[in-house]
């Protein structure tokens, strides 16, 4: 860098710590600008399009609570998918009391307990249309397993047509989700008991804590951050498990596993309603927010701080 | 501590929980190597005249090796974006700068926005950016994962300061820190990376199929998905695609089963 040459000495110019901002916010630029893209402005364009009567070739016409108005007072199928989709929140503490169990018996000091490992969690990252064809088939009526299973053992009389049955299709959705999350769950929940020191598992013992209060006292209060971590990505997992829901059911039969995401693609992409679609996607985000929210109060309201370290 | 207790109950209860978890697998791969048990009642456990015959039907009933073209190229793009942008939004958040707070702020709010909200807006920003049904559209949504930016900057911040320092003394540039000091030590980081971008392009599946218009730019869950809605319910062809389609995600998981799970834990509680 010669101070002769006047390009040059104007780059001096340019101070160290400005230099620095600068390749700072390059190296920032791309993911800002894809979540920008993807995230923030769709959000955006969601809360716009639902105050609007648009569709695709025509102009956008302010139409103010319209959507809004249809979509709470006159449309079934919304409550329906709304009810739905609380009921696949409401099992993800299901899933994740199951996990909490497995993750306290493969934390023991067993032989094989890293084999366990392996095997419950191998079905979180397998594709989730696949996992769904597996199930369908599992819970089918003729040659299903479970059918047979039940049958074999006199549970049931005659096969139940769990997908075709308007009582037990979202339970066996919400069943199938909760096979591909537990280890998912289990992984989580393991890494939070690491961080609980074992000396004071000892000294509770010597205070003459059984296992119970040991569990009710240590265990559950220290892993409450990682129970409101797997609840929230839980919950975020489960309400867009559209892949599972569209290749098992299809939101059938009727509207019975009809949950807000497949009705919001159903509305948009078979009925060309972006607009009305919109005002529940809106909804819907709200919803996830609320709960979230709530999870975190319950969780002592701590937990989000633990999060961000 | 429990080394004194009796450990078969234990035993008991994982070997059940293994099985409910094990045998839908087998009992796909069974169905996919005999066909048998679609048209046998009852179903008999071991595949009785195992052979290959529905791996070929499928090779020929669909084009799978197109399908399987498309999800590679999706999945190369999004990986080699994700390794890239991820490595420098997470090192541009080690340093100190102004709008750090805010930028913090923005990543975390947009955790809390499933993609799969945005679908509408998403669709009709791709079109507008003429790239419906190309590969690029199908992966751009995915360039990024706030997630794996925290898994680098996680990394990063574990690198000694002192070390940096050391290698500024030396003279070298603040790029070639990046490249020669911390990305080798961050490699654990780039292992996540490529693992989870790798699972979430795979697997993905809604926003193929919002994107997709030709049957030539379906990636395999498409396929998949389509297969079945043509083919009836219980074909052994049907579960050959499905073991044909888990196989790589499962080889991959079993590959890198360390990395997998330290890279979830570490991104969900860091993140």
């Amino acid at each position: 860098m010669g101070p002769a040459k006047a390009t040059d000495s104007k780059r001096v110019v340019l101070r160290r710590s400005t230099r620095r901002a600068i390749l700072i916010w390059a190296f920032l630029a791309p993911s800002l600008l894809i979540f920008l893209l993807y995230r923030i402005l769709p959000l955006l364009w969601n809360v716009v399009l639902s105050f609007e009567a648009w569709s695709p070739l025509k102009p956008a016409v302010f139409i103010g609570l319209d959507n809004y108005q249809e979509m709470l007072f006159d449309d079934d199928v919304f409550w329906q998918a709304l009810w739905n989709t609380f009921g696949i929140i409401a099992s993800a503490p299901i899933g994740i009391a199951i996990a909490l169990g497995l993750a306290l018996l493969v934390h023991s000091h067993i032989r094989g307990r890293e084999v366990y490992r392996t095997i419950i969690f191998v079905s979180y990252p397998l594709m989730t249309v696949a996992v769904a064809i597996i199930w369908r088939w599992m819970f089918d009526e003729r040659v299903g397993l479970i059918n047979y299973a039940a049958r074999s053992l006199h549970l049931v009389d005659k096969p139940i047509p769990f997908l075709n049955s308007f009582t037990w299709a979202l339970p066996s959705v919400i069943a199938a989700n909760i096979w591909q999350m537990l280890g998912f769950y289990m992984v989580i929940i393991l890494s939070g008991l690491q961080t609980i020191p074992g000396n004071l598992y000892e000294a509770a013992g010597i205070d003459g804590a059984n296992a119970f209060h040991r569990f009710v006292r240590i265990t559950v209060p220290l892993l409450k951050p990682s129970l409101f971590l797997c609840f929230v990505i839980g919950m975020l997992n489960s309400v867009t498990s559209f892949d599972l829901i569209y290749v098992m059911t299809g939101g059938g039969p009727g509207r019975a596993t009809e949950i807000l995401i497949t009705y919001i693609y159903k509305l948009g992409f078979n009925q060309t309603r972006f607009d009305y679609a919109a005002a529940v996607t809106v909804t819907f985000f709200i919803l996830l927010l609320g709960i979230t929210y709530l999870a975190n109060r319950l969780s002592g309201g701590n937990a989000g701080a633990v999060e961000r370290e | 501590m429990m080394r004194q207790r009796r450990t078969w109950p234990i035993h008991l209860t994982l070997i059940a929980v293994s099985a409910v978890m094990l045998l839908p697998f087998y009992w796909v791969f069974k169905t996919s190597i005999s066909g048998e048990n679609i048209f046998s009642y009852p179903p008999n456990v071991i595949p009785r005249d195992p052979n290959p015959f529905y791996y070929v039907d499928v090779w020929y009933a669909i084009p799978f090796a197109r399908y399987f073209l498309n999800s590679v190229i999706v999945s190369t793009i999004t990986i080699t974006a994700n390794v890239v942008l991820n490595a420098m939004a997470g090192y541009a958040l080690t340093q100190n700068f102004r709008g750090k707070g805010f930028v913090l702020l923005l990543f975390l709010s947009c955790m809390m926005i499933p993609f799969q909200a945005t679908i509408i807006p998403a669709y009709l920003i791709t079109g507008k950016l003429g790239l419906l049904d190309s590969y690029l559209g199908l992966s751009l949504p995915l360039f990024s994962t706030i997630i794996c930016i925290f898994v680098y900057k996680a990394a990063f911040d574990a690198v000694p300061r002192s070390l940096i320092d050391a290698a500024r003394v030396d003279g070298l540039s603040q790029w070639t820190i990046i490249w020669r000091v911390m990305l080798p030590l961050a490699r654990s980081a780039t292992a996540t990376n490529v693992i989870l971008s790798f699972i979430w392009s795979w697997n993905n599946f809604m926003w193929p199929l919002i994107v997709t218009r030709t049957p030539e730019m379906q990636t395999l869950p498409l396929g998949l998905a389509r297969f079945l809605s043509y083919q009836e319910d219980s074909t052994g062809a049907l579960y050959a695609f499905c073991i044909m389609v888990l196989a790589p995600g499962l080889l991959l998981f079993l590959m890198a089963q360390k990395e997998f799970v330290q890279g979830l834990s570490a991104g969900a509680t860091k993140g």
